[in-house]
Protein backbone atom coordinates (compact mmCIF):
# COMPACT_ATOMS: atom_id res chain seq x y z
CA UNK A 1 0.00 0.00 0.00
CA UNK A 2 2.80 2.38 0.85
CA UNK A 3 4.09 1.94 -2.70
CA UNK A 4 1.04 3.85 -3.88
CA UNK A 5 2.28 7.04 -2.21
CA UNK A 6 5.24 7.10 -4.54
CA UNK A 7 3.02 6.65 -7.58
CA UNK A 8 0.64 9.36 -6.41
CA UNK A 9 3.61 11.66 -5.90
CA UNK A 10 4.86 10.96 -9.42
CA UNK A 11 1.43 11.69 -10.91
CA UNK A 12 1.24 14.96 -8.98
CA UNK A 13 4.70 15.92 -10.21
CA UNK A 14 3.82 15.16 -13.85
CA UNK A 15 0.62 17.18 -13.41
CA UNK A 16 2.36 20.13 -11.78
CA UNK A 17 5.52 20.50 -13.90
CA UNK A 18 3.76 21.48 -17.15
CA UNK A 19 1.01 23.41 -15.35
CA UNK A 20 3.58 25.54 -13.56
CA UNK A 21 5.33 26.13 -16.87
CA UNK A 22 8.54 24.39 -15.76
CA UNK A 23 8.41 22.17 -18.84
CA UNK A 24 6.65 22.84 -22.14
CA UNK A 25 3.30 21.03 -22.08
CA UNK A 26 3.79 20.26 -25.76
CA UNK A 27 6.53 17.82 -24.79
CA UNK A 28 5.31 16.68 -21.37
CA UNK A 29 1.55 17.09 -21.04
CA UNK A 30 -0.03 17.10 -17.55
CA UNK A 31 -0.98 13.70 -16.11
CA UNK A 32 -4.69 14.40 -16.53
CA UNK A 33 -4.28 14.92 -20.28
CA UNK A 34 -2.24 11.70 -20.53
CA UNK A 35 -4.99 9.93 -18.59
CA UNK A 36 -7.59 11.28 -21.02
CA UNK A 37 -5.54 9.98 -23.96
CA UNK A 38 -5.33 6.62 -22.21
CA UNK A 39 -9.09 6.66 -21.78
CA UNK A 40 -9.49 7.15 -25.54
CA UNK A 41 -7.06 4.30 -26.21
CA UNK A 42 -8.55 1.62 -23.98
CA UNK A 43 -11.88 1.66 -25.79
CA UNK A 44 -10.28 0.77 -29.13
CA UNK A 45 -9.82 -2.80 -30.34
CA UNK A 46 -6.39 -1.91 -31.74
CA UNK A 47 -5.10 -1.11 -28.28
CA UNK A 48 -6.07 -4.49 -26.84
CA UNK A 49 -4.73 -6.22 -29.91
CA UNK A 50 -1.39 -4.48 -29.27
CA UNK A 51 -1.43 -5.41 -25.57
CA UNK A 52 -2.16 -8.99 -26.61
CA UNK A 53 0.69 -8.99 -29.16
CA UNK A 54 3.15 -7.61 -26.61
CA UNK A 55 2.10 -10.13 -23.95
CA UNK A 56 2.25 -12.98 -26.48
CA UNK A 57 5.83 -12.09 -27.42
CA UNK A 58 6.69 -11.68 -23.75
CA UNK A 59 5.13 -14.98 -22.63
CA UNK A 60 6.45 -17.16 -25.43
CA UNK A 61 9.90 -15.61 -25.20
CA UNK A 62 10.00 -15.94 -21.42
CA UNK A 63 8.83 -19.56 -21.56
CA UNK A 64 11.55 -20.50 -24.06
CA UNK A 65 14.18 -18.63 -22.03
CA UNK A 66 13.13 -20.28 -18.75
CA UNK A 67 13.02 -23.81 -20.11
CA UNK A 68 16.33 -23.39 -21.93
CA UNK A 69 17.93 -21.63 -18.95
CA UNK A 70 16.88 -24.30 -16.47
CA UNK A 71 17.75 -27.29 -18.64
CA UNK A 72 21.11 -25.92 -19.75
CA UNK A 73 21.83 -24.45 -16.30
CA UNK A 74 21.26 -27.75 -14.49
CA UNK A 75 23.14 -29.61 -17.23
CA UNK A 76 26.19 -27.40 -17.05
CA UNK A 77 26.01 -26.78 -13.31
CA UNK A 78 25.84 -30.40 -12.30
CA UNK A 79 28.97 -31.33 -14.22
CA UNK A 80 32.02 -29.43 -12.87
CA UNK A 81 34.04 -29.96 -16.06
CA UNK A 82 31.31 -28.44 -18.22
CA UNK A 83 30.87 -25.59 -15.82
CA UNK A 84 34.56 -24.69 -15.95
CA UNK A 85 34.63 -25.06 -19.73
CA UNK A 86 31.64 -22.78 -20.36
CA UNK A 87 32.24 -20.11 -17.71
CA UNK A 88 34.18 -17.74 -19.97
CA UNK A 89 31.76 -18.25 -22.89
CA UNK A 90 28.81 -17.36 -20.66
CA UNK A 91 30.59 -14.28 -19.36
CA UNK A 92 31.42 -13.29 -22.95
CA UNK A 93 27.91 -13.69 -24.36
CA UNK A 94 25.91 -12.44 -21.38
CA UNK A 95 26.75 -8.74 -21.57
CA UNK A 96 26.03 -8.46 -25.32
CA UNK A 97 22.96 -6.23 -25.47
CA UNK A 98 20.02 -7.91 -27.12
CA UNK A 99 19.31 -4.82 -29.24
CA UNK A 100 22.66 -5.30 -30.95
CA UNK A 101 21.04 -8.35 -32.56
CA UNK A 102 18.34 -6.27 -34.26
CA UNK A 103 19.89 -6.45 -37.76
CA UNK A 104 20.15 -10.23 -37.40
CA UNK A 105 16.57 -10.46 -36.17
CA UNK A 106 15.33 -8.43 -39.14
CA UNK A 107 17.24 -10.55 -41.65
CA UNK A 108 15.84 -13.74 -40.15
CA UNK A 109 12.28 -12.75 -39.32
CA UNK A 110 11.48 -9.30 -40.75
CA UNK A 111 8.96 -7.55 -38.54
CA UNK A 112 7.33 -10.78 -37.39
CA UNK A 113 6.93 -12.12 -33.89
CA UNK A 114 10.16 -14.06 -34.50
CA UNK A 115 12.19 -10.84 -34.30
CA UNK A 116 10.68 -10.00 -30.93
CA UNK A 117 11.29 -13.55 -29.69
CA UNK A 118 14.94 -13.54 -30.71
CA UNK A 119 15.58 -10.39 -28.68
CA UNK A 120 13.46 -11.46 -25.72
CA UNK A 121 14.90 -14.96 -25.48
CA UNK A 122 18.49 -13.76 -25.78
CA UNK A 123 18.08 -11.22 -22.99
CA UNK A 124 15.98 -13.35 -20.64
CA UNK A 125 17.91 -16.60 -21.06
CA UNK A 126 21.06 -15.33 -19.32
CA UNK A 127 19.05 -14.08 -16.33
CA UNK A 128 17.74 -17.58 -15.74
CA UNK A 129 20.92 -19.44 -16.63
CA UNK A 130 23.15 -17.50 -14.26
CA UNK A 131 20.74 -17.86 -11.36
CA UNK A 132 20.42 -21.60 -11.99
CA UNK A 133 24.19 -21.91 -12.03
CA UNK A 134 24.40 -20.13 -8.67
CA UNK A 135 21.61 -22.32 -7.34
CA UNK A 136 23.33 -25.51 -8.40
CA UNK A 137 26.61 -24.33 -6.89
CA UNK A 138 24.80 -23.71 -3.60
CA UNK A 139 24.00 -27.40 -3.04
CA UNK A 140 25.22 -28.50 0.37
CA UNK A 141 28.15 -30.89 -0.23
CA UNK A 142 27.18 -32.93 2.83
CA UNK A 143 23.67 -33.46 1.50
CA UNK A 144 25.17 -34.41 -1.86
CA UNK A 145 27.58 -36.87 -0.18
CA UNK A 146 24.76 -38.31 1.91
CA UNK A 147 22.68 -38.86 -1.22
CA UNK A 148 25.63 -40.58 -2.87
CA UNK A 149 26.24 -42.85 0.10
CA UNK A 150 22.58 -43.85 -0.02
CA UNK A 151 23.38 -44.81 -3.64
CA UNK A 152 20.82 -42.48 -5.15
CA UNK A 153 21.10 -42.31 -8.95
CA UNK A 154 21.92 -39.11 -10.84
CA UNK A 155 18.27 -38.37 -11.59
CA UNK A 156 17.20 -38.93 -7.97
CA UNK A 157 20.02 -36.68 -6.74
CA UNK A 158 18.91 -33.90 -9.13
CA UNK A 159 15.29 -34.32 -8.04
CA UNK A 160 15.82 -34.60 -4.28
CA UNK A 161 18.95 -32.62 -3.56
CA UNK A 162 19.88 -30.28 -6.37
CA UNK A 163 16.46 -29.10 -7.46
CA UNK A 164 15.08 -28.09 -4.02
CA UNK A 165 18.25 -26.11 -3.38
CA UNK A 166 18.27 -24.45 -6.78
CA UNK A 167 14.55 -23.67 -6.89
CA UNK A 168 14.61 -20.31 -5.06
CA UNK A 169 17.41 -19.20 -7.39
CA UNK A 170 15.38 -20.36 -10.38
CA UNK A 171 12.46 -18.24 -9.23
CA UNK A 172 14.68 -15.21 -8.76
CA UNK A 173 15.96 -15.81 -12.30
CA UNK A 174 12.43 -16.09 -13.65
CA UNK A 175 11.34 -12.92 -11.88
CA UNK A 176 14.31 -10.97 -13.29
CA UNK A 177 13.79 -12.53 -16.71
CA UNK A 178 10.10 -11.63 -16.71
CA UNK A 179 10.87 -7.90 -16.39
CA UNK A 180 13.74 -8.00 -18.85
CA UNK A 181 11.58 -9.90 -21.35
CA UNK A 182 8.93 -7.18 -21.23
CA UNK A 183 11.50 -4.43 -21.78
CA UNK A 184 12.93 -6.27 -24.77
CA UNK A 185 9.52 -7.14 -26.23
CA UNK A 186 8.55 -3.46 -26.23
CA UNK A 187 11.98 -2.42 -27.53
CA UNK A 188 11.76 -4.85 -30.44
CA UNK A 189 8.36 -3.50 -31.37
CA UNK A 190 9.54 0.08 -30.99
CA UNK A 191 12.66 -0.25 -33.11
CA UNK A 192 11.84 -3.00 -35.60
CA UNK A 193 8.12 -2.39 -35.90
CA UNK A 194 6.96 -5.83 -34.78
CA UNK A 195 3.28 -5.57 -33.80
CA UNK A 196 2.51 -4.55 -30.22
CA UNK A 197 2.56 -1.63 -27.79
CA UNK A 198 6.07 -0.59 -28.81
CA UNK A 199 4.98 -0.12 -32.41
CA UNK A 200 2.03 1.97 -31.24
CA UNK A 201 4.44 4.13 -29.23
CA UNK A 202 6.62 4.56 -32.33
CA UNK A 203 3.63 5.56 -34.46
CA UNK A 204 2.48 8.03 -31.79
CA UNK A 205 6.00 9.49 -31.71
CA UNK A 206 6.30 9.98 -35.46
CA UNK A 207 2.78 11.44 -35.52
CA UNK A 208 3.56 13.98 -32.83
CA UNK A 209 0.74 12.54 -30.69
CA UNK A 210 2.50 13.31 -27.40
CA UNK A 211 -0.25 12.54 -24.82
CA UNK A 212 -0.92 9.23 -26.61
CA UNK A 213 2.75 8.37 -26.54
CA UNK A 214 2.98 8.93 -22.77
CA UNK A 215 -0.27 7.04 -22.22
CA UNK A 216 1.13 4.00 -24.02
CA UNK A 217 4.44 4.29 -22.18
CA UNK A 218 2.48 4.34 -18.91
CA UNK A 219 0.71 1.16 -20.01
CA UNK A 220 4.05 -0.63 -20.49
CA UNK A 221 5.03 0.53 -17.01
CA UNK A 222 1.80 -0.81 -15.55
CA UNK A 223 2.32 -4.12 -17.35
CA UNK A 224 5.77 -4.31 -15.78
CA UNK A 225 4.33 -3.75 -12.31
CA UNK A 226 1.63 -6.36 -12.91
CA UNK A 227 4.16 -8.90 -14.16
CA UNK A 228 6.43 -8.35 -11.19
CA UNK A 229 3.55 -8.66 -8.71
CA UNK A 230 2.34 -11.83 -10.39
CA UNK A 231 5.84 -13.33 -10.37
CA UNK A 232 6.25 -12.56 -6.66
CA UNK A 233 2.88 -14.03 -5.81
CA UNK A 234 3.64 -17.17 -7.79
CA UNK A 235 7.04 -17.47 -6.12
CA UNK A 236 5.52 -17.13 -2.67
CA UNK A 237 2.82 -19.72 -3.34
CA UNK A 238 5.10 -22.35 -4.85
CA UNK A 239 7.96 -21.82 -2.42
CA UNK A 240 5.77 -21.59 0.69
CA UNK A 241 7.67 -24.51 2.20
CA UNK A 242 11.08 -22.94 1.66
CA UNK A 243 13.19 -21.20 4.28
CA UNK A 244 13.63 -18.05 2.16
CA UNK A 245 9.88 -17.47 1.83
CA UNK A 246 8.96 -18.55 5.35
CA UNK A 247 11.50 -16.07 6.65
CA UNK A 248 10.06 -13.32 4.45
CA UNK A 249 6.50 -13.96 5.62
CA UNK A 250 7.48 -14.02 9.29
CA UNK A 251 9.32 -10.70 9.24
CA UNK B 1 -4.60 -13.41 -40.28
CA UNK B 2 -3.36 -15.90 -42.84
CA UNK B 3 -1.09 -13.22 -44.23
CA UNK B 4 0.80 -12.77 -40.99
CA UNK B 5 0.95 -16.47 -40.27
CA UNK B 6 2.87 -17.35 -43.41
CA UNK B 7 5.40 -14.60 -42.97
CA UNK B 8 8.19 -16.43 -41.25
CA UNK B 9 8.82 -18.83 -44.10
CA UNK B 10 11.15 -16.25 -45.60
CA UNK B 11 10.50 -17.02 -49.24
CA UNK B 12 11.27 -14.15 -51.54
CA UNK B 13 8.21 -14.43 -53.73
CA UNK B 14 4.83 -13.68 -52.22
CA UNK B 15 2.79 -16.38 -50.59
CA UNK B 16 -0.50 -17.32 -52.16
CA UNK B 17 -3.57 -16.84 -49.99
CA UNK B 18 -6.56 -19.14 -49.73
CA UNK B 19 -8.43 -17.07 -52.30
CA UNK B 20 -5.57 -17.35 -54.77
CA UNK B 21 -4.35 -13.74 -54.38
CA UNK B 22 -0.61 -13.09 -54.06
CA UNK B 23 0.15 -12.00 -50.53
CA UNK B 24 2.57 -9.14 -50.58
CA UNK B 25 4.22 -7.47 -47.62
CA UNK B 26 5.53 -3.94 -48.05
CA UNK B 27 8.02 -2.42 -45.61
CA UNK B 28 7.08 1.22 -45.03
CA UNK B 29 7.65 4.01 -42.53
CA UNK B 30 4.32 5.10 -41.03
CA UNK B 31 4.52 8.70 -42.25
CA UNK B 32 2.67 10.97 -44.67
CA UNK B 33 4.78 9.86 -47.67
CA UNK B 34 3.22 6.40 -47.90
CA UNK B 35 -0.42 7.51 -47.72
CA UNK B 36 -1.03 6.42 -51.36
CA UNK B 37 -0.39 2.75 -50.65
CA UNK B 38 -2.84 2.76 -47.73
CA UNK B 39 -5.35 4.62 -49.87
CA UNK B 40 -4.77 2.26 -52.80
CA UNK B 41 -5.35 -0.74 -50.57
CA UNK B 42 -8.65 0.74 -49.34
CA UNK B 43 -9.70 1.52 -52.91
CA UNK B 44 -9.02 -2.03 -54.04
CA UNK B 45 -6.28 -1.11 -56.54
CA UNK B 46 -4.19 -4.03 -55.30
CA UNK B 47 -7.04 -6.50 -54.89
CA UNK B 48 -8.10 -5.75 -58.49
CA UNK B 49 -4.72 -7.06 -59.59
CA UNK B 50 -4.95 -10.15 -57.43
CA UNK B 51 -2.59 -8.77 -54.79
CA UNK B 52 -3.39 -8.91 -51.09
CA UNK B 53 -1.12 -6.16 -49.76
CA UNK B 54 -0.16 -5.65 -46.12
CA UNK B 55 2.04 -2.91 -44.74
CA UNK B 56 4.82 -3.63 -42.28
CA UNK B 57 5.65 -0.36 -40.61
CA UNK B 58 8.87 0.18 -38.72
CA UNK B 59 10.34 3.28 -37.16
CA UNK B 60 12.97 5.03 -39.24
CA UNK B 61 12.98 2.33 -41.85
CA UNK B 62 16.16 0.64 -40.61
CA UNK B 63 14.49 -2.71 -41.24
CA UNK B 64 13.22 -2.01 -44.72
CA UNK B 65 16.21 -2.62 -47.02
CA UNK B 66 17.46 -5.73 -45.17
CA UNK B 67 13.86 -6.93 -44.91
CA UNK B 68 13.37 -6.71 -48.67
CA UNK B 69 16.74 -8.25 -49.50
CA UNK B 70 16.14 -11.19 -47.16
CA UNK B 71 12.68 -11.71 -48.63
CA UNK B 72 10.74 -10.90 -45.46
CA UNK B 73 9.02 -8.14 -47.44
CA UNK B 74 8.40 -8.36 -51.15
CA UNK B 75 8.60 -4.59 -51.57
CA UNK B 76 9.84 -1.65 -49.57
CA UNK B 77 9.69 2.12 -49.46
CA UNK B 78 12.91 4.06 -49.04
CA UNK B 79 14.43 7.41 -49.85
CA UNK B 80 16.58 7.61 -52.99
CA UNK B 81 19.84 8.35 -51.19
CA UNK B 82 19.46 5.20 -49.07
CA UNK B 83 18.83 3.20 -52.24
CA UNK B 84 21.89 4.74 -53.88
CA UNK B 85 23.96 3.92 -50.79
CA UNK B 86 22.69 0.34 -51.00
CA UNK B 87 23.69 0.24 -54.68
CA UNK B 88 27.26 1.35 -53.94
CA UNK B 89 27.43 -1.53 -51.47
CA UNK B 90 26.17 -3.91 -54.16
CA UNK B 91 22.96 -4.67 -52.31
CA UNK B 92 20.75 -6.33 -54.96
CA UNK B 93 17.74 -4.01 -55.16
CA UNK B 94 15.75 -2.38 -57.93
CA UNK B 95 13.14 0.38 -57.80
CA UNK B 96 9.74 -0.57 -59.19
CA UNK B 97 7.89 2.74 -59.01
CA UNK B 98 8.08 6.30 -57.78
CA UNK B 99 7.37 6.84 -54.09
CA UNK B 100 7.08 10.48 -53.21
CA UNK B 101 8.33 13.77 -54.62
CA UNK B 102 8.98 17.31 -53.50
CA UNK B 103 6.26 19.83 -54.30
CA UNK B 104 8.96 21.86 -56.01
CA UNK B 105 7.68 25.09 -54.43
CA UNK B 106 10.01 27.21 -52.31
CA UNK B 107 8.59 27.60 -48.82
CA UNK B 108 5.73 25.22 -49.55
CA UNK B 109 7.38 21.81 -49.49
CA UNK B 110 6.68 18.98 -47.04
CA UNK B 111 10.23 19.18 -45.71
CA UNK B 112 12.19 22.28 -44.70
CA UNK B 113 15.03 23.62 -42.61
CA UNK B 114 13.52 25.47 -39.66
CA UNK B 115 14.89 27.75 -36.96
CA UNK B 116 13.41 29.37 -33.85
CA UNK B 117 11.53 32.61 -34.38
CA UNK B 118 14.25 34.71 -32.71
CA UNK B 119 17.18 32.95 -34.39
CA UNK B 120 19.89 35.11 -35.97
CA UNK B 121 19.86 32.69 -38.93
CA UNK B 122 18.02 34.47 -41.74
CA UNK B 123 18.96 32.49 -44.85
CA UNK B 124 20.48 29.12 -45.63
CA UNK B 125 23.88 30.82 -46.02
CA UNK B 126 23.80 31.61 -42.28
CA UNK B 127 23.75 27.89 -41.51
CA UNK B 128 27.51 27.77 -42.12
CA UNK B 129 29.27 26.71 -38.94
CA UNK B 130 26.01 25.96 -37.17
CA UNK B 131 24.51 22.82 -35.63
CA UNK B 132 21.74 21.32 -37.73
CA UNK B 133 19.67 18.25 -36.90
CA UNK B 134 18.79 15.57 -39.45
CA UNK B 135 16.98 12.28 -38.84
CA UNK B 136 19.82 10.18 -40.27
CA UNK B 137 23.42 11.23 -40.75
CA UNK B 138 25.04 10.82 -44.18
CA UNK B 139 21.75 10.59 -45.96
CA UNK B 140 19.29 12.64 -48.00
CA UNK B 141 18.84 15.22 -45.23
CA UNK B 142 22.39 16.46 -44.85
CA UNK B 143 23.24 16.27 -48.55
CA UNK B 144 20.23 18.37 -49.57
CA UNK B 145 20.71 20.83 -46.70
CA UNK B 146 24.31 21.35 -47.85
CA UNK B 147 22.99 22.13 -51.34
CA UNK B 148 20.64 24.76 -49.89
CA UNK B 149 23.62 26.37 -48.17
CA UNK B 150 25.71 26.30 -51.36
CA UNK B 151 22.86 27.78 -53.43
CA UNK B 152 22.45 30.59 -50.91
CA UNK B 153 26.16 31.36 -51.23
CA UNK B 154 27.26 29.83 -47.93
CA UNK B 155 29.96 27.30 -47.11
CA UNK B 156 28.47 23.97 -46.03
CA UNK B 157 31.82 22.54 -44.89
CA UNK B 158 31.63 23.47 -41.24
CA UNK B 159 28.02 22.58 -40.53
CA UNK B 160 27.75 20.11 -37.68
CA UNK B 161 24.97 17.64 -38.39
CA UNK B 162 23.37 15.98 -35.40
CA UNK B 163 21.17 12.89 -35.60
CA UNK B 164 17.78 13.35 -33.90
CA UNK B 165 14.50 11.57 -34.77
CA UNK B 166 12.05 13.92 -36.54
CA UNK B 167 9.58 13.53 -33.68
CA UNK B 168 12.10 14.96 -31.19
CA UNK B 169 13.19 17.87 -33.36
CA UNK B 170 10.54 20.42 -32.33
CA UNK B 171 11.70 20.03 -28.72
CA UNK B 172 15.40 20.00 -29.64
CA UNK B 173 15.01 23.23 -31.59
CA UNK B 174 12.95 24.85 -28.85
CA UNK B 175 15.47 23.93 -26.17
CA UNK B 176 18.36 25.25 -28.25
CA UNK B 177 20.13 21.90 -28.56
CA UNK B 178 20.51 22.69 -32.26
CA UNK B 179 20.53 25.93 -34.24
CA UNK B 180 18.34 24.58 -37.02
CA UNK B 181 16.41 21.42 -37.84
CA UNK B 182 15.59 19.70 -41.08
CA UNK B 183 12.05 18.43 -40.53
CA UNK B 184 9.34 16.82 -42.62
CA UNK B 185 5.61 16.70 -41.96
CA UNK B 186 4.02 16.34 -39.43
CA UNK B 187 7.00 17.57 -37.37
CA UNK B 188 7.23 20.54 -39.75
CA UNK B 189 3.73 21.64 -38.75
CA UNK B 190 4.65 21.20 -35.08
CA UNK B 191 7.69 23.46 -35.46
CA UNK B 192 5.61 26.06 -37.29
CA UNK B 193 2.94 25.91 -34.59
CA UNK B 194 5.64 26.61 -32.01
CA UNK B 195 6.60 29.74 -33.93
CA UNK B 196 9.45 28.30 -35.99
CA UNK B 197 10.68 30.08 -39.11
CA UNK B 198 11.57 28.49 -42.44
CA UNK B 199 15.06 29.22 -43.80
CA UNK B 200 15.31 26.72 -46.67
CA UNK B 201 13.31 24.26 -48.72
CA UNK B 202 16.18 21.83 -49.10
CA UNK B 203 14.43 19.37 -51.42
CA UNK B 204 13.51 22.24 -53.72
CA UNK B 205 17.05 23.59 -53.64
CA UNK B 206 18.54 20.19 -54.40
CA UNK B 207 16.76 19.61 -57.73
CA UNK B 208 13.58 20.63 -59.53
CA UNK B 209 10.75 18.24 -58.64
CA UNK B 210 13.07 15.98 -56.67
CA UNK B 211 12.07 12.34 -56.42
CA UNK B 212 12.55 11.85 -52.69
CA UNK B 213 11.73 8.17 -52.33
CA UNK B 214 10.69 5.13 -54.31
CA UNK B 215 9.22 1.66 -53.91
CA UNK B 216 11.73 -1.08 -54.58
CA UNK B 217 12.12 -4.84 -54.58
CA UNK B 218 14.97 -7.32 -54.46
CA UNK B 219 16.74 -8.19 -57.70
CA UNK B 220 15.84 -11.79 -56.93
CA UNK B 221 12.08 -11.19 -56.88
CA UNK B 222 12.33 -8.88 -59.91
CA UNK B 223 13.94 -11.75 -61.82
CA UNK B 224 11.74 -14.56 -60.53
CA UNK B 225 8.31 -13.03 -60.57
CA UNK B 226 8.23 -10.25 -63.13
CA UNK B 227 4.47 -10.57 -63.39
CA UNK B 228 3.95 -9.83 -59.69
CA UNK B 229 6.30 -6.85 -59.91
CA UNK B 230 4.42 -5.57 -62.97
CA UNK B 231 1.03 -5.87 -61.23
CA UNK B 232 2.38 -4.24 -58.06
CA UNK B 233 3.82 -1.36 -60.08
CA UNK B 234 0.49 -0.84 -61.85
CA UNK B 235 -1.37 -0.87 -58.54
CA UNK B 236 1.02 1.55 -56.86
CA UNK B 237 0.95 3.86 -59.88
CA UNK B 238 -2.83 3.96 -59.76
CA UNK B 239 -2.58 4.67 -56.03
CA UNK B 240 -0.08 7.51 -56.54
CA UNK B 241 -2.24 9.12 -59.21
CA UNK B 242 -5.34 8.76 -57.07
CA UNK B 243 -3.63 10.22 -54.00
CA UNK B 244 -2.31 13.17 -55.97
CA UNK B 245 -5.81 13.96 -57.20
CA UNK B 246 -7.61 13.46 -53.87
CA UNK B 247 -5.80 15.35 -51.11
CA UNK B 248 -8.84 15.21 -48.82
CA UNK B 249 -8.86 11.43 -48.95
CA UNK B 250 -5.13 11.41 -48.25
CA UNK B 251 -5.70 13.52 -45.14
CA UNK B 252 -8.47 11.16 -44.08
CA UNK B 253 -6.45 7.95 -44.62
CA UNK B 254 -3.62 9.39 -42.51
CA UNK B 255 -5.93 8.96 -39.55
CA UNK B 256 -6.03 5.21 -40.15
CA UNK B 257 -2.32 4.41 -39.78
CA UNK B 258 -0.84 7.40 -37.94
CA UNK B 259 -1.91 9.24 -34.83
CA UNK B 260 -1.59 12.67 -36.36
CA UNK B 261 -4.42 14.72 -34.86
CA UNK B 262 -7.24 15.93 -37.06
CA UNK B 263 -6.25 19.58 -37.00
CA UNK B 264 -2.69 18.85 -38.14
CA UNK B 265 -3.95 16.42 -40.78
CA UNK B 266 -6.06 19.19 -42.23
CA UNK B 267 -3.22 21.69 -42.32
CA UNK B 268 -0.03 19.85 -43.17
CA UNK B 269 1.66 20.29 -46.53
CA UNK B 270 1.19 17.20 -48.67
CA UNK B 271 3.99 16.02 -50.94
CA UNK B 272 3.54 15.27 -54.64
CA UNK B 273 2.96 11.75 -55.89
CA UNK B 274 3.95 11.67 -59.58
CA UNK B 275 4.07 8.28 -61.30
CA UNK B 276 7.41 8.91 -62.97
CA UNK B 277 10.72 8.82 -61.14
CA UNK B 278 12.51 12.04 -62.05
CA UNK B 279 15.75 10.54 -63.29
CA UNK B 280 17.60 13.84 -63.58
CA UNK B 281 16.87 14.57 -59.92
CA UNK B 282 18.15 11.15 -58.87
CA UNK B 283 21.37 11.79 -60.78
CA UNK B 284 21.68 15.12 -58.99
CA UNK B 285 21.21 13.36 -55.63
CA UNK B 286 23.90 10.86 -56.59
CA UNK B 287 26.26 13.66 -57.56
CA UNK B 288 25.56 15.70 -54.40
CA UNK B 289 26.06 12.61 -52.27
CA UNK B 290 29.33 11.87 -54.03
CA UNK B 291 30.55 15.45 -53.36
CA UNK B 292 29.56 15.18 -49.71
CA UNK B 293 31.24 11.81 -49.26
CA UNK B 294 28.03 9.99 -48.45
CA UNK B 295 28.96 7.03 -50.63
CA UNK B 296 32.38 6.68 -49.00
CA UNK B 297 34.28 7.25 -52.20
CA UNK B 298 32.10 5.15 -54.46
CA UNK B 299 29.96 6.51 -57.30
CA UNK B 300 26.45 5.05 -57.40
CA UNK B 301 25.27 3.60 -60.70
CA UNK B 302 21.88 5.28 -61.04
CA UNK B 303 20.85 3.07 -63.97
CA UNK B 304 21.25 -0.03 -61.83
CA UNK B 305 18.83 1.30 -59.22
CA UNK B 306 16.14 2.70 -61.52
CA UNK B 307 13.67 0.32 -63.19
Amino acid sequence: MKGLYGLAGLLLLVEALPRLGLVDDGYLPPATRIAAALGDEVVTAGFWQAVGDTLTGWAIGLAIAVVAGVVIGVGIGAVPVLRAATASTVEFLRPIPSVALIPLAVLLYGTDLGSTLLLVVYAAFWQVLVQVLYGVADVDPIAEETARSFRLGAWARIRNVLWPTALPYVFTGVRLAASVALVLAVTAELVIGAPGLGKMIAVAQTSGAVPDMYALIAVTGLLGVAINLAARLFERRTLAWHQSVRGEVAS
Amino acid sequence: MAATACGSSGGSSGETGSDGADQVKVGVIPIVDVAPIYLGKDKGFFANRNIEVSMEAGQGGAAIVPGVVSGQFQFGFSNMTSLLIAQTKNVPIKTVSAGVASTGEQGKDFGAVMVKADSPIKTAADLAGKKVSVNTLKNIGDTTVRESVRKAGGDPKNITFVEIPFANMPAALQEGQVDASWVVEPALSAVKAAGGRLVASNYVDAAPDLTVAAYFTSAKLAGEDADLVKRFTEAINESLTYADAHPDEVRAVLGSYTKIDEKTRGELILPKWPVEINQASVETLAELGRQDGIFEGATPDVAKVLP
